[in-house]
């Protein structure tokens, strides 16, 4: 795989995330909606799997984390930017640690009954350790200490919030895998221009939402 | 055991723990609109006689409530400095900080604690108890 495509990759995959975060997940929020379990079960999964199936190499998620979580940090308009930020980057190595012995042509995936069940895994493990991470850095990194019986107790209460988004990754990942069957090969010379175009998009659109409300 | 019947299995293993998870926290759910502190019940227009009223910054803007310093000054605890306090929601949550952190905090009438210049993970919604360690 050629280096300077897979970064590529990683930016816009990543940035796409990051906006759908801070933009989508803002409205999701704005009207009441369960974002956190939306962007996780729905956007989180969509991008992690596509990436996954048009690259086809593991480690690109873990970076896709970082430049999405790096954006959010650019809004923190809605919860805690910090929180969230974490949580994002979180959520990309447990798809990592989650898809390691997945085959990359997902061959393993061919029923319906395995892809779902896929999805509700994926889903779910990475909503409840991306909370539990959050829960566990962000007072680290804030310096407000951290104390595990708070935890302790709040457990019960996230592994039930976990459920609504394993719901929504038993449809997103099937419904998702169905793009294999689509040949969305993108020309040689129009790559490069697309991703960073796209790339800069989206960093542009949340930057300047961040300025404007402030 | 194949990954076809271990993906399946572990789903519904998944699926299971969240339910179960979910009916244990609706069942435990606190419903009630005092707060307890030390064990004593409060109404906020009680809290806001004892602590005052103190407005602080916050990265959401101004919040006005009662002042958790002037709280637990006024409510008796001997030591405010050396204890901890566990601020502890209707839902479950519930959040530990030291007397720096909990003496720049308010208390809003919605029942939820603000502070400044820390996460928002901090700000605990539907306060049913404050416990002094």
């Amino acid at each position: 795989m050629d280096k300077k495509r897979l970064i590529a990759g990683v930016l816009v995959f990543g940035s796409l995330w990051g906006f759908s975060e801070v933009i989508i997940g803002t409205g999701l929020q704005d009207v009441g909606l369960p974002y956190g379990a939306i962007m996780t079960g729905v956007f989180a999964l969509s991008f992690l799997v596509l990436s996954r199936m048009i690259f086809r190499q593991p480690g690109m998620q873990v970076g896709m984390g970082f430049v999405a979580g790096g954006l959010r940090v650019f809004n923190p308009f809605i919860g805690c930017h910090l929180c969230s930020a974490i949580a994002i980057m979180a959520e990309a190595v447990i798809f990592e640690i989650i898809w390691y012995n997945i085959e990359s042509d997902f061959s393993d995936l061919k029923t319906i009954t395995m892809q779902s069940s896929m999805g509700i895994i994926t889903a779910y493990l990475v909503y409840i350790c991306g909370s539990v991470t959050t829960q566990v850095l962000t007072p680290v990194v804030g310096g407000t200490g951290f104390y595990l019986e708070d935890l302790i107790v709040f457990m019960p209460r996230i592994l039930a919030s976990g459920v609504l988004t394993a719901l929504l990754g038993a449809i997103t990942l099937p419904v998702t895998l169905q793009v294999k069957k689509l040949d969305l090969t993108v020309k040689d010379r129009l790559y490069y221009p697309a991703t960073l175009g796209l790339t800069i998009l989206c960093w542009v659109v949340v930057i300047g939402s961040s300025l404007i409300t402030s | 055991m194949g990954k076809e019947k271990i993906i399946p299995v572990l789903a519904m293993v998944l699926l299971f723990i969240g339910i179960v998870s979910a009916l244990y926290v609706n069942a435990t759910q606190v419903d009630k609109s005092t707060i307890t502190i030390q064990g004593q019940e409060y109404t906020f227009d009680e809290l806001l006689v004892l602590g005052g009223e103190k407005t602080i910054k916050t990265v959401d803007g101004e919040v006005s409530g009662v002042s958790l310093e002037g709280l637990m000054k006024n409510i008796g605890i001997s030591c405010t400095q050396c204890s901890k306090y566990t601020i502890k929601g209707a839902d479950g949550y519930q959040k530990t900080v030291d007397w720096n952190i909990l003496k720049t905090g308010v208390l809003t009438e919605e029942n939820r604690v603000f502070f400044p210049d820390t996460p928002k993970e901090l700000w605990v919604r539907y306060v049913v108890e404050i416990e002094v360690k």
